[in-house]
């Protein structure tokens, strides 16, 4: 009996079954609503397939079938850490369409709501990214930073998530007053908190070391892989789309592009750092430099609208990587065809499984987080 | 630069034509057979990124419409490559010797317009289960209908206006 | 604790235990997982009503169904639910799993949730703000404390229902039934 059992625990011993993992979509160490199936061989990952399509709701099917202003709550719900992004380039879309020009005001008002936008989501994966590391302190302090951001946005638009705020010919509405005070004294607030964030988060020994070295790409395969955003910057790539083809006030305020050179987990998380900087000196150029008037040009009826036909692909930097869209009007008051191209599709879908390979258990959200994917925009 | 690109592109290729319908956007046309030869020589021209692969279901004419996306780094030109094919048997050949990135838009076309790519080996669903219907973003699948038939069908447990 | 209560928690003392600390399932089903954080850290602080996020069902009493739901999700949330002890609650969180809020012609989510699987609560918005989240809460109470909250039993009890409309969704179901489910009798929901 004891022989039987030996022989048993050692065969056991010298035998590495491969085993197949479900990583989500229920699991602790997901960040949304997302699941990956893992081969593994002990804890190294042999093979990692992403599971996409919990959240699929086919926008862009449903976009096909509402008229040009009713389209607006839809694309602010494909992104919903960044919903502005995505309302600036479906609204850049259309009025590249329409022939539409918007007053100089909105441009500065939107860069201003789009890098707020960004500041909200970068605190939000700093948030998610502590969190999954088990440093909660900094992850409090970030989510209630976020906080103040949404309340931000609350006043000037009336949501705290969604906003529905930049429309086609502008903004809804002007600045509310002594909003410009409002965020120079949160931005001067988050600034004077980031020695504390470094020392417990972004510089914490611990942090580097478990961050360091984790989901490395050279930079020719990050070029190679179509990677965007911060992945691509942390390889040393010096590419942002708010430089190579400005939109709104970004040719008229001057901020540089923060790049690392490693490609790794950390510094990827630096880079957002550094830009979330960036995005403050943004703001406070473009309260300083914002010229009066009107921020909204009239656009007709939308229920009579209808936009000549033609196709566009537009673009803008979001927080994640480069956002594109590719819209198709045939002349109708629907949008014939919209295609989203979004940066977590790519990631997510194609870089992630390849990061994965070979790296282990614990490591699966720490990489997804560092690459910064979102369901939601994945699944459309 | 562009207007260099363009006069190397008529030349290579006869039967394609190159347009700039706006600043920094460049549109060229081709046939189904040339696509692969196409893409490899821009890609050698500096275009090493795929952005995205779209696809358009232009009902009327019976055909799909595939627009390859593709731009350099550290330049504002943004091309977009096209080609048309039938929409009955909807087959082409696949891109994923050029752009290895191809492989999850492809799978993605495969399923939401039930456009085949030849030499693809990964085209299984991506986002839906079960699904035995029409492919759901061609044009002549009612999505409304759909919603009637499969989710209003289904009977309440309980009587919702019963429970305050 | 309440010192009003202090009669309640003797005579029933597991009950209130359950009152008080309603432990979320992690589960992000939808978007309106995005106003859960703010909830849950400093700012808003969930703790003080009881709610915090635990990491596996098995230790959850209260699931939050957050936004809308996919074919593929619903799947998902009923194995996650199956596996929570009782007794359990179920919340669900914003206007789509209600009636299919703004996707309500989409091929591919859930319009009406309580087809498939019992609620106790709604909570109407889109998002709900976290406000609205404690006023759910604290609404929940009130249907512990009189009796009302009793998705759990009527799952049971209504087993056959629920399975088979699951069933009219998915096809045939991979697990087996939770609860034996009699073939003979006849449908009446």
């Amino acid at each position: 009996m004891l022989k039987k059992h030996l022989t048993k625990f050692h065969l056991w011993r010298i035998e590495m079954r491969e085993l197949e993992l479900y990583f989500g979509p229920q699991h602790p160490g997901m960040v949304g609503n997302f699941s990956i199936t893992l081969k593994v061989e002990g804890d190294r990952i042999l093979e990692a397939i992403p599971n996409p399509g919990y959240l699929h709701r086919g926008f862009e099917k449903l976009m096909e079938l509402r008229n040009w202003i009713q389209n607006f709550p839809f694309v602010c719900r494909i992104n919903v850490i960044e919903p502005d992004s995505m309302e600036a380039v479906y609204a850049m879309a259309v009025e590249k369409l329409a022939n539409i020009q918007i007053p100089e005001r909105a441009k500065y008002i939107r860069t201003i709501v789009l890098e707020l936008g960004r500041l909200a989501s970068h605190l939000f994966g700093a948030w998610a990214y502590a969190n999954m590391l088990g440093f909660d302190t900094p992850a409090q302090w970030a989510m209630a930073d976020r906080d103040h951001i949404l309340d931000l946005f609350e006043e000037l638009t009336g949501g705290r998530v969604y906003h529905i705020y930049i429309l086609p010919g502008g903004v809804r509405r002007d600045l509310p007053d002594g909003f410009e005070e409002k965020v120079m004294h949160f931005l001067h607030g988050l600034a004077s908190k980031l020695p504390d964030y470094n020392e417990t988060f972004f510089e914490n020994r611990i942090f580097y070391e478990r961050a360091k070295d984790i989901g490395k790409i050279k930079k020719e395969e990050a070029i190679e892989w179509a990677a965007t955003g911060q992945v691509l910057r942390a390889t040393g790539v010096k590419h942002d789309i708010r430089k190579i083809e400005p939109y709104f006030a970004y040719d008229k305020v001057e901020f540089d592009i923060p790049t690392r050179a490693d490609g790794d987990a950390y510094s990827r998380i630096l880079v957002i750092r550094d830009e979330m900087l960036e995005s403050a000196k943004i703001i406070m150029q473009c309260i300083e430099k914002m010229p009066e008037g009107k921020v909204y040009e009239r656009t007709p009826n939308p229920f009579k609208w209808k936009i000549p036909e033609g196709e566009t692909y537009v673009r803008v930097e979001s927080s994640r990587g480069e956002l594109g869209l590719y819209l198709v009007s045939n002349g109708g008051n629907t949008p014939y065809r919209v295609h989203f191209k979004t940066p977590s599709f790519n990631h997510g879908l194609f870089i992630l499984p390849k990061l994965l390979k070979g790296a282990s258990i614990a490591d699966v959200g720490n990489i997804m987080i560092s690459l910064y994917v979102v369901a939601p925009e994945i699944d459309r | 630069m562009d207007e260099e690109l363009k006069r190397k592109i008529e030349k290579i290729y006869k039967d394609t034509e190159v347009e700039f319908p706006e600043r920094n956007r460049m549109v060229v046309k081709t046939k189904k057979a040339s696509i692969l030869s196409i893409l490899e020589f821009l890609k050698r021209e500096g275009f090493r990124q795929l952005k995205a692969i779209s696809c358009v279901d232009w009902i009327k004419e019976c055909e799909f419409e595939l627009i390859y996306h593709l731009a350099p780094l550290n330049s504002p030109l943004h091309i977009m490559v096209k080609i048309r094919i039938e929409r009955k048997n909807a087959e082409t050949e696949t891109i994923l010797k050029i752009f290895e990135n191809a492989k999850v838009y492809e799978r993605e076309i495969h399923e939401l317009f039930g456009v085949k790519f030849k030499g693809n080996p990964d085209l299984s669903p991506l986002f839906l289960e079960n699904w035995h219907d029409l492919p759901p973003f061609r044009k002549d699948f009612d999505t409304r209908k759909y919603v009637k038939k499969t989710f209003d069908e289904i009977p309440s447990v309980e009587d919702r206006n019963e429970r305050t | 604790m309440d010192r009003k209560n202090i009669l309640k928690w003797l005579k029933e003392p597991g009950k209130m235990g359950h009152k008080y600390s309603l432990w979320a399932v992690y589960f992000c089903t939808g978007c309106g997982i995005i106003e859960v954080p703010p909830t849950i850290t400093s700012q808003w602080d969930a703790e003080r009503f009881g709610v915090i996020p635990v990491a596996t069902p098995r230790q959850a009493n209260l699931f939050m169904i957050t936004g809308y739901v996919s074919v593929k999700t619903l799947k998902a949330i009923i194995r996650t639910y199956e596996q929570m002890p009782e007794p359990k609650y179920t919340v669900a969180f914003g206007s789509c799993p209600i009636n299919g809020g703004m996707y309500w012609d989409s091929y591919n989510t859930i319009k009406h949730i309580d087809k498939y699987i019992p609620i106790d609560g709604w909570i109407a918005g889109c998002m709900p703000r976290p406000e609205a989240i404690f006023i759910g809460v604290t609404k929940l109470w009130m249907m512990i404390d009189k009796g009302a909250a009793t998705g759990y039993i009527r799952y049971r009890k209504n087993y056959k229902f629920y399975r088979r409309n699951q069933e009219k969704l998915f096809g045939k179901l991979p697990w087996p039934p939770l609860y034996p489910v009699d073939e003979k009798e006849n449908k009446n929901g």
